[in-house]
């Protein structure tokens, strides 16, 4: 069943990439999937359409969930991101304040890899953020805030 | 999730966080901590606490001298940076963040030059914490003398007399029981001139004038002895580990070859009106600041004295004082700069 879901949100990217662009065969490399697989995908084989429905309903979740659900499913850092961040519809600003102690906490929670430290203060990738909040919920100082912008749905 | 975990070896506590990023680790060694509580009073998640350190200095309790709450700590290093002692470090991959120009460091040190050292080891009997190893070479005493010396084995009559008198243990006799195939009461007499240092001592004390010897250096003076001979060398080493930078070394080095530099400044009041003269402060000063005058035989001094010349303004007498005698300021805290604002407040809050 697991699986399952993981090709409806594979399928769901991969509809996605193509849309931003992308050829098949990018499509295949970044997902780690065979091309013909992406191609069936795209046709609409190989693929229960109960899955796509469950896949699209995770992707509404509320972001930690679909994040950690994902996560979960695919415990994959690479693969978890590329879903995450190509079907989140959201977009996210995070800015860290002048009270962070830079503890790396938020590094090692964040799980898109979005947070680095720089000369003792986070620094996060709001390109790569889903807005989680998972970050700012361990933060010892209360240091970080997110933000949602373009908020067009 | 990433949690932290806590290991507990005798009084030593480790702390880790292991995250597919990177390992955290801070480690507490307690032999190290002199228990003045900065750790406490930096963390930014009250994750650390300071024990009874009067108590555990006194009966010598088998616990550690601070305790760290794994749960509310976040290993960010700020108690490591502040320790005056390094009691504690903070590694991030197996690095520690002293080693790491961006975490800010105390600005102390402690240095002994060996160019202006004269090994006479006036710092290592004064450090209070038998930090300094002084290794000396001493000059070979026979180059430091000239003279002669000869005994006459026909006159000398094996009485021994010079053997007993001579102060450098230079003279050996062999005595042998007399036996009428060989009636010498003594088979040889020497003189170990690598010990002679041509006193004459065994010349005048001789009762048959056997012992011819003459001292150059008194007829004629150093002229054939080398001064470079004369010299003691050697080489000094600080235990960093135990040395707090308490500056007795400094004071007390009569060439001035050693150079303490304390991180913080501030002041010592003690209140003698207040003090009940228990002495926890004096058995917790890790600098030896703080003792009592000699007192007559039977009497108990009533006041502590201080000399603050020795003071790292560490606090852990303040912390142990039991009726509130002991005021520590912190004036300033040196340490090397830092582009963060809150790591560049919390030392700051060091100051009181």
């Amino acid at each position: 069943m697991p699986k399952h879901i993981v090709s409806g949100l594979k399928y769901l990217t991969a509809v996605e990439l193509i849309r931003e662009g992308l050829s098949q065969k990018e499509v295949a490399k970044i997902l780690e999937m065979d091309r013909s697989t992406v191609s069936h995908y795209l046709n609409g084989r190989n693929l229960s359409w109960n899955s796509i429905e469950v896949a699209e309903i995770i992707t509404k979740f509320c972001p930690k969930d679909f994040l950690t659900l994902t996560y979960a499913l695919l415990n994959d850092s690479e693969k978890t991101r590329v879903i995450v961040k190509t079907c989140s519809k959201k977009s996210y600003k995070a800015s860290v304040e002048e009270s962070c102690i830079g503890c790396g906490l938020c590094v090692d929670t964040c799980l898109l890899n979005a947070i680095v430290l720089d000369d003792l203060k986070a620094r996060i990738d709001s390109d790569w953020c889903n807005g989680c909040n998972m970050c700012r919920d361990v933060c010892p100082t209360d240091s970080i805030k997110i933000l949602e912008v373009n908020n067009g749905y | 999730m990433v949690t932290n975990t806590k290991e507990v070896k005798g009084k030593d506590i480790c702390v880790q966080r292991i995250s597919p990023e990177e390992k955290r680790e801070l480690a507490y060694k307690d032999d190290v901590c002199i228990g003045c509580g900065i750790c406490a009073k930096i963390c930014p998640t009250e994750a650390i606490e300071l024990g009874e350190i009067g108590a555990i200095e006194r009966t010598g309790v088998d616990e550690s001298k601070i305790s760290i709450d794994e749960a509310k700590c976040v290993l960010c290093g700020m108690c490591s940076s502040a320790c005056p002692v390094d009691a504690l470090d903070l590694k991030l991959d197996e690095k520690s963040i002293k080693d790491m120009a961006e975490y800010p460091q105390l600005i102390k040190s402690a240095e002994i030059s060996d160019d202006l050292c004269i090994y006479c080891k006036a710092c290592e009997t004064a450090c209070p914490r038998d930090a300094i190893t002084i290794a000396r070479i001493l000059p070979e005493r026979s180059k430091l003398v000239t003279g002669e010396i000869e005994i006459d084995k026909d006159t000398c009559i094996s009485c021994g007399i010079c053997e007993e008198m001579c102060p450098a243990d230079a003279i050996e006799m062999e005595h042998h029981e007399p036996t009428s195939s060989d009636p010498t009461v003594s088979s040889d007499i020497t003189v170990n001139k690598d010990k002679c240092v041509y006193c004459l001592i065994c010349r005048k004390s001789c009762p048959v004038d056997a012992i011819k010897a003459v001292c150059r250096s008194c007829s004629y003076g150093d002229y054939d002895l080398n001064p470079e001979d004369s010299e003691t060398t050697g080489s000094s080493f600080i235990d960093e580990e135990a040395c707090v930078n308490c500056g007795w070394c400094q004071e007390i080095c009569p060439v001035d070859a050693a150079t303490v530099e304390k991180a913080f400044e501030g002041e010592l009041t003690i209140d003698q009106d207040t003090c009940e003269a228990c002495g926890a402060c004096v058995e917790i000063c890790p600098c030896n600041v703080l003792s009592f005058p000699e007192a007559e035989f039977g009497e108990q001094s009533d006041k502590v004295q201080a000399d603050e010349t020795y003071c790292i303004y560490c606090g852990a007498c303040e912390n142990v004082c039991p009726v509130e005698a002991i005021d520590v300021k912190r004036t300033a805290v040196k340490h090397t700069p830092t582009k963060s604002k809150s790591w560049e407040k919390q030392l700051s809050e060091l100051k009181t």
